[in-house]
């Protein structure tokens, strides 16, 4: 009796006119349900652990994840324990979990290569009915011979971030053309009023930096590395043409840089824009998140464009998604449930703890309440109108690397990590190589990896 | 009795940490490197000498080789003379000898990533300190982003600047067991420092030089962290060595086999070079 609850309470107060068989029968029932709702969590919790390997380690996001899996706990006793690794090492740490015997039941990854690798090798299990639940954003999901075993919860788009105040002091415009970004750069960059000393900071060095920033203005104008049947096409002479122009481009755009490109990493993407040596910078709403938490007012002033192609045609972002996985153990019936769990309940709240930089994958997040709620979403109507276009205009190009080609493959992210594009950049840049050879070095380059 | 079963537990839990924790995953590398498989958990399929045959075609292996022995060369060269230099300057009557002695073993103390993010900063082309030294020369900044050589000649001089101070130690130990009246009986017979040296101080110290020759020529010849850390192998892999080669291959290009295969040919490789060197400098001379 001690374990009735007061609602149970309440039922035995209310039958002072009832038979003592219902007496009986709901003293029965409530006894039946307090040990359901007290006891059952306990039983199930001595041996129903989950295993997240969680690849983003900003203290917020840390702290959100915590709470959700303290949630999930007390409404279901399953535990949840959380590990925490930088997102790029979240695929090491994975495989030696499997080698080790002991897999992660989720875990993020951030390469789809990475996960039709462990899809191939049959460590995920398909997320099919938690996909199906939702409305998703283009190019996101990257099904698997139409099983899907990603579940993105960040576009991680790549734009171009920019000094509103001073666009708005010499009334300049988002540029729409390279000729735009040209004369804007120009016009920000020196040591008179409203100016700074450079113009934008564009990586070109070997790394995850300079793929993830450095092409938007490529796949804008057209290029692409494969055709339909995975045949390298960048060295075709159609596309080599709009490369060559991209290559042009980009040598010219360094006379805004500062000095060696090449040095420049995410340090610098923030540094000098936030220490005022840049008027642009490549990035994603991460950069605004992170200004408004140190320095809202100069957060206030950041503004942002798409990447354009060279005569303006067309509009492009680079893309960085994020997602989860569930690996196939004995507790992924368990993990199946905690996603959908999660994503239903907390995920909101996970994308609120960086809100502009976490652009919500599925579109009716956009519509829902909780999420609109969020004051930076308001504050920053303009960079989420933005996002927002970016899913629903057919005319902008969304594309990266790793997700080159007719569909997804390991092959892509071999590209990726190869660093075949970069170099292109850097015989241009650098070692002043032609067009041409830049572009059939890069392509050989390509050809051979994608070969195996 | 008692002692000796003591010992021999030692012994025993030494072995086995030896099998466990360096013979074992040795072991496995060198079976990863006759498997064709593109990640760690993938169904290995067995190639034989295939991916072994598909390393020694590839030029940037052997390029890779090429940069790894000019890294390692340079650096072990550089160590060791300036490491005696310093040695000798220590063991002099200097003042506040301790102090000096203390501040000569810093940067041996810091951890590479400390170093390796210091001095990219430092090398930082806007803000960098030397950048602003180069100016007041007439350059604008020290590119070792965009130069191969500059960039390997500043993983080298990084190199030496953290790892010197390893040899200084171990050849300020081995001075100190120098008789003093060696240097007093060569005084007196007129001989020069450069004599001195050469005659008394080296040859004394060449079971130290052997030992720290030995170590720096393994320990440089893998080292990983100062150059992924600076460089990443790069720019357009001009310094790129063997270890980072196997590494990307292994953890970046999903060829796990070949990345094993690189590790075992440089492991083969360091092995013949120890052969030999100990062939023509055995450590134990008493024979």
């Amino acid at each position: 009796m001690s374990k009735l609850t007061d609602k149970n309470r309440k039922l035995l107060s209310g039958t002072a006119g009832s038979s003592r068989r219902t007496v009986i029968k709901g003293l029965g029932a409530a006894a039946g349900a307090a040990a359901i709702g007290l006891h059952a969590p306990f039983v199930h919790s001595a041996d129903k652990t989950i295993r997240f390997l969680n690849g983003e380690p900003s203290a917020e996001s840390v702290r959100a994840m915590r709470f959700a899996a303290a949630q999930y706990e007390k409404e279901t006793g399953t535990k949840v324990q959380m590990d925490t690794v930088p997102a790029g090492k979240a695929y090491e740490k994975v495989q030696a979990s499997i080698k080790s015997g002991r897999p992660y039941d989720i875990a993020t990854l951030i390469f789809v290569g990475d996960v039709l690798i462990l899809a191939g090798e049959g460590k995920l299990v398909p997320i099919n009915d938690i996909i199906k639940k939702y409305d998703w954003g283009p190019r996101i999901l990257f099904p698997m011979k139409g099983d899907n075993f990603w579940y993105p919860y960040d576009y991680n788009l790549c734009w171009i971030n920019c000094r509103q105040d001073l666009y708005d002091a010499k009334g300049l415009k988002a540029p729409g053309d390279w000729a735009g970004m040209m004369s804007n750069l120009g016009a920000l960059q020196g040591d008179g009023d409203g100016q700074l000393p450079y113009g934008i900071v564009h990586p070109i060095g070997s790394n995850g930096a300079t793929n993830y920033t450095a092409f938007g203005y490529m796949w804008a104008n057209g290029v692409h590395l494969f055709d339909d049947n995975w045949k390298v096409v960048l060295d075709s002479p159609e596309i080599a043409a709009k490369a060559g122009e991209y290559l042009d481009f980009m040598a010219e755009m360094t006379k805004y840089m500062p000095p060696a490109p090449a040095q420049a990493g995410w340090p610098n993407l923030v540094g000098d824009f936030q220490t005022d040596k840049i008027s642009h910078t490549p990035g994603t709403g991460r950069l605004i998140d992170t200004m408004n938490v140190r320095m809202p007012d100069r957060a206030a002033n950041v503004g942002a464009f798409l990447f354009p192609s060279k005569g303006g045609e067309s509009f492009a972002v680079n893309h960085g998604y994020d997602g989860w996985v569930v690996l196939d153990t004995a507790m992924s019936d368990e993990a199946l449930r905690f996603l959908e769990w999660f994503s239903d309940e907390h995920l909101i709240n996970f994308l609120h703890t960086s809100p502009v930089h976490y652009q919500p994958t599925r579109l009716d997040i956009y519509e829902d309440p909780r999420w609109q709620a969020h004051p930076a979403l308001e504050q920053f109507k303009r960079i989420t109108d933005m996002q927002k276009q970016v899913l629903s205009d057919k005319k902008i190009i969304i594309r990266s690397i790793d997700t080159e080609g007719p569909e997804p493959d390991v092959r892509a992210g071999k590209v990726f990590r190869s660093y075949a594009l970069p170099e292109m950049l850097q015989n241009k840049i650098l070692k002043g190589m032609s067009n041409a050879d830049c572009i059939t070095t890069a392509a050989n380059k390509i050809r051979e990896i994608a070969a195996g | 009795m008692h002692g000796e079963r003591a010992l021999y537990c030692i012994f025993g839990v030494a072995t086995a940490l030896t099998a466990l924790l360096i013979l074992y995953p040795a072991y496995h590398a060198l079976e990863l490197s006759f498997q064709d498989l593109d990640s760690f958990i993938s169904e290995p399929v067995w190639i034989g000498f295939g991916n072994y045959i598909d390393v020694l075609n590839m030029p940037e292996f052997w390029n890779a080789l090429g940069r790894g022995l000019i890294f390692s060369g340079t650096t072990i060269t550089l160590q060791v003379v300036l490491g005696i230099g310093f040695a000798m300057l220590l063991d002099t009557t200097i003042p506040a000898k301790p102090l000096v002695r203390g501040i000569a073993v810093l940067p041996y103390l810091l951890p590479t990533i400390i170093v390796a993010l210091t001095f990219q900063w430092m090398l930082d082309s806007t803000v960098g300190v030397f950048t602003q030294g180069a100016r007041l020369f007439g350059y604008s900044y020290i590119p070792w982003g965009e130069n191969g050589g500059v960039a390997m000649t500043v993983v080298i001089l990084l190199s030496v600047w953290i790892w010197t101070p390893f040899v200084t130690l171990a050849f300020l130990a081995g001075l100190q067991a120098v008789p003093g009246e060696l240097y007093e009986a060569a005084r007196v017979d007129g001989a020069s420092a450069w004599q001195r040296f050469w005659h008394i101080t080296l040859p004394q110290l060449r079971p130290v030089l052997t030992v720290v020759l030995l170590l720096r020529a393994i320990w440089m010849f893998n080292k990983f962290d100062i150059i992924w850390l600076t460089t990443r192998g790069g720019p357009l892999q001009a310094t790129e060595h063997l270890p980072i080669l196997a590494y990307r291959k292994t953890f970046e290009l999903y060829e796990v086999g070949q990345g094993a295969a690189v590790s075992a040919i440089s492991f083969v490789i360091l092995s013949a070079f120890i052969l030999v060197y100990f062939y023509f400098f055995p450590l134990d001379e008493k024979e």
